[in-house]
């Protein structure tokens, strides 16, 4: 883990539990990462976003580069945070990653998670070496975000695969139809 | 640009965490701002509201309400959940600009608390004229205090209030 230096990278965490909350802002800050914002669940989340908007200098931030978040919060849980930083007119950044912590490990309940947007999921029970590998992945497997009339979010497809036949998807880079914004 | 043709939009940014992390480029971190504009321009068509993500929990407040007329007897195990709902939209409502739904949900909230005794017939009433109530303000997107439909609606969940608050 020495090659990178976590020390400039802001984390906003959001997570109920006082006894989590500690648990991975101690696991953050042995890892490294300079700034850690803990907040109680999603409405705070949202009310601390809003506020490195409109006035990053008060809050002693300028940008949020992770946001770590449980499931299961109230009133505004994980993924109704996790839908209004993609898709809500005030997110200030839509593309931030975004992790979801979760005991729901169903199926059902990842995709789910995926199909609204998510970027990576930590599983309950989890260790220090699961966040620094779950850092590290945002941080080396960034994937393009996709928008579609009814999907917003980072690819959902992950692995590159070589394919021996010959092209048969229906849209390439160079269709018409497909817009690719670089920056 | 013609978006009416746009059928998928790839967004690919340069690695900017990885900068920061790995130190290269100081100074040179951000995404350039022709491509956040031209990004921008392109979500703001999706920009979604409270209302659409919140219907399901209504939906939800619908089916106890179902569930407490056709099954009396289990009332209060309705009711527990009714409240469990209410108490969500109640901390939700004025963190998305909807005071109102805070307001209806405070007041299902409210008298749905467990309490001894039977759960009467005025009480359920009670429960759908606060459903109903919430449906108008996420159908017609009163926002705000909603100015003179926010005061209507809320006057006639008032009026269903004293109507059917017996006990």
């Amino acid at each position: 883990m020495s090659d990178y230096d976590f020390d400039r990278v802001n984390v906003l965490l959001a997570e109920d539990s006082p006894f989590i909350r500690s648990l991975l802002v101690n696991s953050l800050k042995v890892l490294g990462v300079g700034n850690v914002f803990a907040v109680e669940h999603g409405g705070d989340a949202i009310h601390f976003l809003q506020r490195v908007k409109n006035e990053p200098m008060r809050v002693g931030v300028q940008q949020i580069d992770i946001i770590i978040s449980n499931w299961d919060m109230h009133p505004i849980d994980g993924m109704m945070f996790l839908r209004w930083v993609r898709r809500h007119k005030d997110s200030p950044d839509r593309f931030v990653p975004f992790m979801l912590i979760t005991s729901y490990t169903e199926p059902e309940r990842i995709i789910q998670a995926r199909e609204m947007g998510v970027s990576d999921m930590l599983a309950k029970p989890f260790t220090i070496k699961h966040i620094g590998e779950k850092l590290i992945s945002i941080i080396e497997r960034p994937r393009q975000f996709v928008h579609t009339k009814d999907f917003f979010g980072p690819d959902r497809r992950r692995q590159k695969l070589e394919h021996a036949g010959p092209e048969r998807r229906i849209l390439t880079d160079k269709s018409e139809g497909v817009e690719i914004i670089r920056g | 640009m013609d978006s009416k043709k746009v059928i998928v939009r790839f967004y690919r940014f340069k690695n900017r965490l990885k900068e920061k992390t790995a130190g290269l480029a100081p100074g040179k971190t951000s995404i350039s701002t022709d491509a956040l504009e031209a990004a921008e321009k392109a979500l703001n068509k999706m920009s979604e509201d409270y209302p659409d993500w919140v219907s399901g929990l209504i939906v939800k407040l619908q089916e106890q309400h179902g569930r407490c007329v056709d099954t009396p007897e289990k009332r209060h195990e309705f009711f527990e959940e009714i409240n469990h709902i209410a108490h969500d939209m109640k901390g939700q409502g004025g963190t998305f600009g909807y005071p109102l739904i805070t307001d209806f949900a405070d007041s299902l909230y409210g008298f749905t608390v467990k309490k001894p005794g039977d759960i009467s017939d005025n009480q359920i009433e009670l429960v759908k004229s606060h459903v109903d109530s919430m449906r108008a303000v996420i159908r017609g997107r009163v926002s705000g205090d909603g100015g003179e439909i926010g005061a209507e609606l809320a006057k006639s969940l008032e009026e269903a209030i004293k109507k059917y608050a017996d006990k």
